[in-house]
């Protein structure tokens, strides 16, 4: 629990800016929704003529975007790619930080097994991606109700948040265990960001090209894509996949750290 | 039961050598030295007893309990101060002896007033940040967090770097009362002057093995024996080409050397000089120390 604690209050400015961040992002799309709206069914048209690259590149298949919630499913794109670099960042700087910092001589030679600190270090990066995933719920139901006038999105919002996390979770682990393996552990952040850049291209990649659909399941970005989840709600599958990476990693951040010397 | 006791114990960094079979056994309430020079595996062998770097092969013991299965227990009674420190720039000096006051299962607060004490020893100031001490300042905070929890094992590699020549005298002070209450202390170190003032046996360690462990006393009393001598006139160098005689400075009517073999022998070479004075003296660490160096190489 100390260990927890530790890592919550030097985490504490970080979630901090990040929840102001996501505050900030949700206001700023959904204000915009509100210009776009008024300019009516032109500015619907303009959309609906961009060249299907272009549409794919901003995210705009499958919105209804005269709606605040087709608006939404576009922005979410952007609070999925903010939440996952939140998320891999933490995760692989949770692990790797106190061999970059030189701390871990103090840390490792105190009683505690390396599975009890990496617990307690992988217990508050989860609390940080709730809290971060909170704040964005909680801001997506104010401003899309705000700016929607009436219309009822806590349901597909509440699908998306549970998407998201689940997004969160996958790239806090997969930056734990890139860390928790990494013989130079001042490198992890940069590779753990590197992994996450490479699979939201590969997401771009699939939505530009058809043939390259069974690709999607290497790239969590495609597992809780807006326009599904909105229509049809979690596809089973993918929350099964999320929840196997998520397992293995953490299970592989345990095997990995205690297995490797520490890098003093 | 000594307070640790290794078996072969080995410790390679993929194809480097860090220790090879070493065999040491340090006794309960003992001051035990460990020297020798960088890169000889002093550090590794600390670093292996408390499970920051896994053994590759061999065994050991820290009170009876194995390092590979009991590390958090056994850390439970270690106290540890590496060479350089590194601690949370974020925090107050107070805030990263309460985490590490957290980690015992001794009374925390009876820690932070054994740390608060130490701490009015070092003239230490507990509230200010980490970020904002000198060097010297963090290695107090290296002493403290070692110490504060009343280990019975101290471990201490090269800890006096960083600390100046009084408060290196309070912290051998301090060394020495935890030892009079029952601790046991590994000190490693190269500075051999250190070793001497503080331990009661002493190994030395190269290219990662143990080549000879003594009592202090013994050591000291060994058989090498530093010869200054001056002469009425110069002498001719020749006349010191026995066997046992090493490290030979000849200046002037002076001469310097370190002799180890048959006192006769050395008596009857200094029958045919015109002597002004001699003097026959116990060498101290640092010359043993080279000595055994040299003979092994």
């Amino acid at each position: 629990m100390n260990i927890f604690r530790r890592e919550m209050k030097a985490h504490r400015w970080n979630l901090v800016f990040w929840s102001l961040g996501m505050v900030f992002m949700v206001m700023a799309g959904m204000a915009k929704f509100a210009a776009y709206e008024q300019a009516g069914q032109s500015a619907a048209e303009i959309m609906a003529g961009l060249p299907k690259g272009m549409q794919v590149i901003f995210g705009l298949t499958g919105f209804d975007l005269l709606k605040a919630s087709g608006f939404y499913g576009v922005l979410f794109l952007y609070l999925a790619v903010m939440g996952a670099v939140h998320a891999v960042l933490l995760g692989a700087n949770l692990i790797s930080k106190e061999e970059r910092d030189r701390t871990s001589e103090f840390l490792f030679a105190k009683p505690a097994s390396r599975h009890r600190v990496i617990t307690g270090k992988l217990l508050a990066g989860l609390a940080n991606v709730v809290i971060l995933n909170a704040v964005t719920w909680w801001s997506s139901v104010y401003f899309v109700g705000y700016y929607g006038k009436g219309e009822s999105v806590g349901h597909e919002i509440a699908l998306l948040m549970v998407g998201l996390l689940f997004l969160q979770l996958m790239f806090l682990s997969i930056g734990a265990v890139i860390a928790g393996s990494a013989r130079k552990p001042r490198f992890a952040s940069g590779r753990a960001t590197t992994v996450m850049l490479v699979m939201f291209v590969l997401y771009y990649v699939v939505n530009l090209n058809e043939k390259l659909d069974f690709m999607k399941y290497f790239t969590p970005f495609k597992y809780f894509d807006a326009a599904l989840v909105m229509k049809d709600g979690l596809d089973p599958v993918f929350v099964a996949l999320s929840a196997v990476i998520i397992g293995a990693s953490v299970v592989g951040t345990y095997r990995f750290y205690s297995a490797r010397d520490l890098s003093i | 039961m000594n307070a640790i006791e290794t078996s072969k114990l080995t410790k390679y960094y993929g194809k480097s050598r860090g220790i090879v079979d070493l065999d040491m056994a340090v006794g309960e309430g003992e001051i035990y030295g460990f020297i020798g020079p960088n890169g000889a595996g002093k550090s590794t062998t600390i670093r292996t007893l408390l499970g920051l770097i896994h053994l590759t092969s061999g065994s050991a013991t820290v009170f009876g309990k194995d390092i590979v299965t009991s590390g958090p227990e056994i850390r439970q009674e270690v106290g540890y101060l590496p060479s350089e420190v590194f601690y949370y720039d974020d925090m107050r000096a107070i805030d990263l002896l309460r985490y590490s006051a957290s980690f015992y299962d001794r009374d925390v607060k009876q820690t932070e007033a054994r740390a608060r004490e130490l701490a009015e020893r070092f003239d230490l100031d507990l509230k200010r940040k980490i970020d904002d001490l000198s060097y010297g300042n963090k290695k107090k905070v290296g002493i403290i967090q070692g110490l504060a929890h009343k280990p019975k094992l101290i471990m201490l590699d090269e800890p006096t770097g960083g600390l100046d020549p009084l408060i290196q005298q309070e912290f051998f002070h301090l060394l020495r009362e935890e030892n009079a209450e029952g601790a046991t202390v590994l000190f490693s170190s190269h500075i051999l002057s250190e070793v001497q003032k503080l331990c009661d046996r002493v190994a030395i360690i190269k290219d990662g093995s143990i080549i000879r462990v003594d009592e202090i006393k013994t050591l000291l009393e060994t058989a090498t024996k530093r010869f200054k001598l001056d002469l009425v006139s110069a002498p001719d160098p020749s006349m010191f080409t026995l066997s046992g005689v090493t490290d030979l400075a000849i200046s002037n009517h002076s001469v310097d050397f370190l002799f180890h073999g048959r006192l006769n022998d050395m008596t009857k070479l200094l029958a045919g000089l015109d002597l002004v004075d001699l003097q026959v003296i116990e060498p101290d660490l640092e010359e043993i120390f080279l000595h055994y160096y040299q003979k092994e190489e």
